[in-house]
């Protein structure tokens, strides 16, 4: 087996998956799990959706690790099969006849509560809310760029579409998204003195 | 469109900021921000709310989320494992699927050792990491040289073999091993939900599909042990079933071992794989028994 000084990378990891080694599959998943972790919850906007497309997902790469074929980076793969997991999930979701939490009625529901000035803003929780107003593409799309800081490039193949719909997602998923942090920006840096004006045209 | 009159809509002056607007509309969009205090501020908020969004915290993955996919994927392992025995078995006549991956050792293993296919699992050592490896006769081997202590019970090997509807010609002559691994252990993925008001039935459902189905695997260290210390009080201790399951919604080992004319079952943590593991420790979430059942 190679890798005898250093850590193997992700690359040989997933060959040596391919090739039968029934351990690196697993090395491979939990070197990144935790950022897959965020990304799955933050595009599902629920615990349960996440752990459920995050073990689709998981099982989709084992098995598909053979389509691989070095043309992106691993993990720019294995959040293409995340994102694609969750997406999925959320489609069929909302092919069911539940109430969706992706409203604005849910946003506001929860923004009311994390309004008590008492209480310290968790900025992590208020936006993984905000985030839930925003279309999945959008959310998906903003998540990738923006929260992940994956290029645009690396996020059009991630969300396997052009690199101009990516940037078009994302500044409409920001346009959106801007006035529902208003409050968090102002916490943030109250003292700034960026008018708050984003509530007269809206 | 070249003269900004009014403020400009914050769509626009994302898709501004994103670069998709170019050419002379890009140019006067330009000159009435910089003119514009109230469009330099909303052109600022959206460079910050990017910058917020960078800083964001990462949310942790919960451990219960990290122990199903432990599970899950050890699930996926053993099933591939057999998955390719199954194949290697029937090479003769079935050709190999393209996308299965080649296993030299593997193979070399299966074509003298015609057991039943076996899934063999192997616990990380640091606690819940559940992850599986192929290669009965080496992995059982290794198992058999750090379990001498435990009594053995030839006598399950062709009974198991025959409850699989196997003959077990186990040419190699390695089979000569305590009573865990010769039983009919059978690690198979399992999507079942156990819950405390219904799990009799569903332990007896699980074992009549496993009979009807499933093969023979051995499990290796540190699992053999557990399992043996678990079933030490039971005679003959003949283990019917290790599934990786779910109990009420958590990752969850289901074991169940024959007693008498019925059945013991256990349901344990992934994490109760470890030293010290007995069937009184932390780990072990339900305890039953079950009515003999019919072999099909």
């Amino acid at each position: 087996m190679p890798g005898a000084d250093g850590p193997p990378s992700d690359t040989d990891l997933l060959r040596r998956h391919v090739a039968g080694d029934s351990e690196a599959f697993g090395e491979l998943f939990r070197r990144h799990r935790d950022r897959l972790w965020a990304v799955a919850l933050r595009t599902t906007g629920d615990p349960e959706e996440a752990g459920d497309a995050l073990q689709d997902a998981m099982i989709s790469a084992f098995r598909r690790a053979g389509d691989f074929r070095g043309d992106s980076a691993v993990t720019t793969w294995l959040h293409r099969i995340v994102v694609n997991a969750c997406l999925d999930r959320l489609r069929r979701k909302a092919a069911r006849p539940t109430v969706s939490a992706g409203d604005e009625q849910a946003f506001e529901a929860l923004a009311v509560q994390d309004s008590d000035p008492a209480r310290t803003t968790d900025t992590r929780l208020d936006i993984n809310a905000a985030l839930q107003i925003l279309p999945p593409q959008q959310r998906a799309a903003l998540l990738v760029v923006d929260m992940l800081g994956f290029s645009v490039a690396d996020a059009a193949i991630i969300l396997d579409t052009s690199q101009g719909t990516v940037k078009s997602r994302c500044a409409r998923a920001r346009a959106r998204l801007l006035p529902h942090v208003a409050h968090l920006r102002g916490n943030r840096s109250a003292s700034e003195s960026v008018s708050p004006a984003q509530g007269g045209d809206a | 469109m070249t003269r900004q009159t009014s403020h400009l809509d914050t769509d626009v002056l994302a898709e501004f900021r994103a670069g998709l607007i170019t050419g002379r509309r890009r140019r006067a969009i330009a000159a009435h921000v910089k003119d514009c205090a109230r469009c330099t501020a909303a052109d600022n908020q959206l460079a910050e709310l990017s910058a917020l969004l960078a800083a964001v915290p990462a949310p942790v993955m919960p451990d219960s989320v990290a122990q199903r996919l432990d599970a899950a994927l050890a699930a996926e392992v053993a099933h591939k494992n057999e998955a390719e025995r199954a194949v290697a078995h029937h090479s003769r006549d079935r050709r190999r699927p393209p996308r299965m991956a080649r296993r030299p050792t593997l193979q070399f293993v299966m074509t003298r050792v015609l057991v039943p296919a076996a899934a063999v699992v192997v616990l990380a050592a640091g606690g819940y990491g559940l992850s599986l490896i192929g290669g009965q006769s080496s992995s059982s081997s290794s198992a058999t040289a750090g379990s001498a202590a435990e009594p053995a019970a030839a006598s399950a090997v062709p009974s198991a073999a025959q409850a699989n509807g196997l003959s077990a010609p186990t040419a190699s002559g390695r089979v000569a091993e305590p009573a865990i691994q010769n039983s009919a252990l059978g690690l198979v993925p399992n999507a079942t939900d156990f819950r405390p008001a219904t799990l009799r039935s569903q332990l007896e459902a699980a074992l009549r599909v496993s009979a009807a189905t499933s093969s023979a695997p051995h499990p290796t260290e540190p699992l053999a042990a557990c399992v043996r210390r678990l079933t030490s009080g039971v005679s003959p201790g003949t283990l019917k079933l290790i599934q990786s399951a779910y109990y009420q919604g958590r990752p969850a080992i289901v074991i169940i071992a024959s007693s008498g004319s019925g059945y013991l079952a256990w349901v344990v943590t992934p994490g109760w794989v470890a030293p010290g593991c007995s069937a009184t420790s932390a780990g072990v979430l339900a305890r039953t028994t079950l009515p003999g059942i019919s072999a099909p």
